[in-house]
C-alpha cells in the first residue's frame, strides 16, 4: 500500500534539516534549526548568579522561556517549556556550576509541523554554541500514526491534524568511539538505545508505539550525524560575548 | 525571579569618556560619520507577512496576522491594527520575560502612532460587514537582537511585514448577502493591505556635550547618550510623529536640523524598503505561477535565493535534492540526463561539479547544511534502486534505506503542505503541456515505486 505524503516524501523520509550557529550578537550562544518549513530560533545566556526559588541551590539550573510566533503565552507554551527544561537538563551536567541559572530562549519563526523536536535540537545546538558543558547531545524527532497504521517520520502540521496520534522522541547523541566495542553500556545495553524524552498525543497501541521508537531511533542516528556535520568548532571572529 | 544585579550590563568609566571624547571630533566607535546609518537588511520568508530586518547588530522580526472581528462602537466602518512588541530575553540578558518594561511599551506606542495617527495602513478597506465584521490586523514584533537603535530597526520591520502580509479574500454570500464566506488562499488569491504611505523613524542621540548628535545609535552609545528623539517621517517629508520624552535640552536649531536630516534618511530607508519587497513580490508571483516548484524555503543564512530559473527544474522533481535547484540556467533534460549519468557512472562518489556550485553558491552558515554534502547521488541512487526489479526486504531498507531516504531530503514546496491535493492536480495539469513531460515521467514511477517499497517494509 502507498503512502501518499502531500509533499512526495516517502514514510521514512525527513524534510531538509538546516542548522547555523552564532547568528546574534549579545546572546553568549545562538543557533537556528530548520526542518522543512518549520523554524525555530534559539538563544543561550549563562551561567548567571542564582537559581529561583523552588530549584536546588547545590546544582546548577535551567530556564527555557518559550516565545510562540504571534500570540499570548499560554499553558501550551509552559508545558513546552517544561518539556524541553526536563530534556536539556539531562543531558548537561548539573553539577559543575552549582546555583547558577542558564537561560535558554526559545522563539518560533515558523510552524509546520514538528515544533517540539525542532526546538530541542536549537537548543542543543545553542547550547553547544554558548560553550556549556554537556554530557552528550540530544536529537528530536517527530514520528506519527498514519490511518493506515504506518508510521510517518516528521509530519508537516497537516500531517499532524489529520493523524489520529502522534509522538515527540528525543535521543542521546553520544560521543563515537574509536574502540568499536567501547560504546557505553548502561546495565549490559548500549546508551544509545536510550530515550530522553518521549511525548505522545492521541492513543495508539504499544506495537505502533515500539514501531515510532525503532523508526524514530533509526532515524535519529542520521540527524545525529547531520548534528556533528554542523557543529565543526569555529573560530570566533568576536570571541567575547560577556556584556 | 529577583532582579539579577550581576547581570545587569554597565558601561566602565573609561569606555564612556571615550565615546564622549570621539565625539567631539565627529568620531564615532564603529567608524561611522554621525549622520551615518548603518547597514539595514530586510529578508521575508515564505511565509506572507514575515520580514526579518538587520540593522547593524540589531535583529527585530516583525510578523503579520488577521482576523475577523467585531469593529469598535465608534468606528463601524473601520478595520483594526494592533501593535505587539516582544522584547524577548534572547536579546539582552537585562530583559525580562513577562511583562513589557517601559521601553517596550514606548516602542510600541511610538510605532503604533506613526502608523496609526498618519493614516498609513487604509481601515475602511478592512472593513466587510459595516458594523458588523471587519479585519483586525495585529503586528507582532520579536526583538532577537539589540544592538541599538530597537525604534527605528521594529518600524522597518513592522512597515516590510505590512507591505508584504496578504489577507483572505472574503465575498459576501448566502440568502440575504449576510453571510460572509472567507476564501482559502488556493482558490482565490489574498489581497494585499493599502498602504498609502510609509512612516519611517528616524533616531538621533544627544549628549551632555551640547553640539554633538549622532543618528542610529549603537548600544554602547546608548548607554552614554544624554537624551534621545525620534522623529518619524515620510518619503514626502510629512513628519508623522516626533518622540522626544525628557531627557538633555536641545536647541532648537538642533532639533530643525535633525528633522531636515531625517527626511533625507526616510527618503533612503523608503527606497530600500520598497526595492526589498518588489523583489519579494516578484519572487512570490513566480512562486505562484509554479505551484508545486521547489522550496522556496530559504536556507539558514536566510538569502533570498533567486528561485526564478529553478523553478523550471525543481517541478515535480521531489526526489531531486536541493543541490540541483542551484545549477543556474540549465534546461530541465540537460540537468536530469546530467545527473542521471553522472549517478550512473559513480555511485558512491559526490558530483564534485554539482557539489563545486553549491559551494561557491552558498558560502556563511548555510556551508553546514547537509545538502553540500553527497546528498544527490545518495538519493539518485536509491531512486535508480528502487527502479530496478529489486524490492529490498524490509531489514535491508531499514539500514541501507535508512541510510539513502534520510541522506536525500526532497525538496518540497511550502505550497504543497498548505493546498489540498485536488489543486494540486489541477495545477499540474497545466505545466505538464509545458513539454516538461519527460522528467515528470521520469521521477514519477520513482517516488511510486520507493513508497511502494518503503511502505510494504513499513508493515
Amino acid at each position: 500500500m502507498e503512502i501518499d505524503r502531500v509533499d512526495g516524501r516517502t514514510a521514512n523520509q525527513l524534510r531538509p534539516l538546516a542548522c547555523s550557529r552564532n547568528i546574534l550578537n549579545r546572546a553568549h550562544g545562538s543557533a537556528s534549526w530548520s526542518q522543512g518549513d518549520t523554524k525555530v530560533l534559539a538563544a543561550v545566556y549563562g551561567p548567571k548568579v542564582g537559581t529561583k526559588k523552588n530549584e536546588n541551590p547545590e546544582k546548577a539550573c535551567i530556564e527555557v522561556i518559550w516565545k510562540p510566533k504571534t500570540g499570548q503565552i499560554g499553558k501550551p507554551e509552559k508545558e513546552y517549556e517544561m518539556i524541553v527544561k526536563r530534556t536539556l537538563q539531562s543531558i548537561c551536567v548539573l553539577t559543575i556550576n552549582p546555583n547558577t541559572t542558564t537561560s535558554v530562549i526559545v522563539q518560533v519563526v515558523n510552524d509546520d509541523g514538528s515544533l517540539l523536536p525542532c526546538a530541542i535540537n536549537a537548543a542543543c545546538a545553542a547550547l553547544v554554541d554558548a560553550g556549556i558543558p554537556l554530557k552528550h547531545l540530544a536529537v528530536a524527532i517527530c514520528c506519527c500514526l498514519a490511518d493506515s497504521r504506518y508510521v510517518l517520520l516528521d509530519p508537516t502540521k497537516l500531517e499532524e491534524q489529520k493523524t489520529k496520534a502522534f509522538v515527540y522522541l528525543v535521543f542521546p547523541n553520544l560521543t563515537l568511539s574509536v574502540i568499536s566495542e567501547g560504546s557505553l553500556k548502561v546495565e549490559g545495553e548500549p546508551v544509545e538505545q536510550a530515550i530522553i524524552t518521549s511525548v505522545t498525543q492521541g492513543a495508539m497501541s504499544v506495537d505502533d508505539y515500539l514501531h515510532c521508537l525503532e523508526r524514530g531511533r533509526a532515524a535519529s542516528a542520521k540527524m545525529s550525524a547531520f548534528l556533528r556535520r554542523s557543529l565543526p568548532p569555529q573560530i570566533p571572529s568576536d570571541s567575547s560575548k560577556a556584556g | 525571579m529577583e532582579p539579577r544585579l550581576a547581570n545587569t550590563w554597565r558601561l566602565t568609566v573609561n569606555e564612556k569618556k571615550f565615546i564622549e571624547t570621539a565625539l567631539q571630533s565627529d568620531l564615532r566607535i564603529d567608524g561611522r560619520r554621525p549622520f551615518e546609518y548603518r547597514n539595514i537588511s530586510i529578508k521575508f520568508s515564505s511565509v506572507d507577512g514575515s520580514a526579518e530586518v538587520q540593522l547593524g547588530q540589531t535583529h527585530v522580526m516583525g510578523f503579520v496576522t488577521a482576523q475577523l472581528v467585531q469593529p469598535y462602537k465608534d468606528r463601524p466602518n473601520e478595520g483594526t491594527l494592533s501593535m505587539f512588541t516582544e522584547f524577548s530575553p534572547m536579546a539582552d540578558p537585562s530583559f525580562e520575560p513577562g511583562r513589557p518594561g517601559e521601553a517596550a511599551v514606548e516602542l510600541g506606542r511610538v510605532i503604533d502612532r506613526g502608523l496609526r495617527e498618519s493614516r498609513a495602513v487604509d481601515m475602511e478597506s478592512l472593513c466587510v460587514i459595516s458594523g458588523k465584521l471587519v479585519w483586525a490586523v495585529r503586528v507582532d514584533l520579536h526583538i532577537l537582537d539589540n544592538g541599538g537603535n530597537l525604534i527605528d530597526a521594529a518600524n522597518i520591520a513592522a512597515l516590510a511585514a505590512l507591505l508584504t502580509f496578504r489577507r483572505p479574500e472574503c465575498s459576501l454570500g448566502g440568502e440575504d448577502g449576510q453571510e460572509v464566506i472567507v476564501h482559502p488562499p488556493e482558490v482565490r488569491e489574498p489581497l494585499p493591505l493599502i498602504i498609502h504611505h510609509l512612516p519611517i523613524a528616524v533616531t538621533f542621540a544627544f549628549f551632555s556635550n551640547e553640539t554633538s548628535v549622532v543618528i542610529d545609535p549603537t548600544h554602547s552609545e546608548e548607554a552614554v547618550m544624554g537624551g534621545r528623539m525620534t522623529a518619524t517621517l515620510n518619503a514626502n517629508n510629512d513628519v508623522c510623529a516626533i518622540q522626544k520624552a525628557g531627557g538633555e535640552g536641545v536647541l532648537q536649531s538642533v532639533i530643525m536640523q535633525c528633522l531636515r536630516i531625517a527626511g533625507q534618511r526616510a527618503y533612503d530607508i523608503t527606497t530600500k524598503i520598497k526595492n526589498a519587497v518588489e523583489s519579494y513580490n516578484t519572487e512570490r508571483a513566480l512562486r505562484k505561477v509554479k505551484r508545486h516548484s521547489s522550496s522556496v524555503s530559504l536556507d539558514v543564512s536566510g538569502a533570498d535565493v533567486d528561485v526564478v530559473k529553478n523553478q523550471n527544474q525543481s517541478f515535480d522533481q521531489k526526489g531531486v535534492s536541493e543541490r540541483s535547484k542551484l545549477i543556474p540556467g540549465k534546461s530541465i533534460a540537460d540537468q536530469s540526463t546530467d545527473i542521471e549519468s553522472e549517478t550512473k557512472s559513480s555511485r558512491q562518489g559526490q558530483t564534485s561539479r554539482i557539489d563545486g556550485d553549491a559551494k561557491n553558491f552558498i558560502g556563511g552558515p548555510s556551508s553546514w547544511d547537509p545538502y553540500t554534502g553527497g546528498v544527490n547521488s545518495d538519493f539518485l541512487k536509491a531512486s535508480l534502486a528502487s527502479r530496478g526489479t529489486s524490492t529490498p526486504s524490509r531489514k535491508e531498507k531499514d539500514s541501507r534505506g535508512e541510510n539513502i531516504s534520510r541522506e536525500a531530503m526532497p525538496v518540497e514546496p511550502p505550497e504543497d503542505n498548505i493546498l489540498a491535493s485536488s489543486p494540486i492536480e489541477v495545477a499540474k495539469t497545466p505545466l505538464r503541456t509545458n513539454g516538461e513531460k519527460t522528467l515528470k515521467d521520469a521521477v514519477k514511477p520513482k517516488n511510486r515505486r520507493k513508497k511502494k517499497a518503503s511502505s510494504a517494509g513499513g508493515s
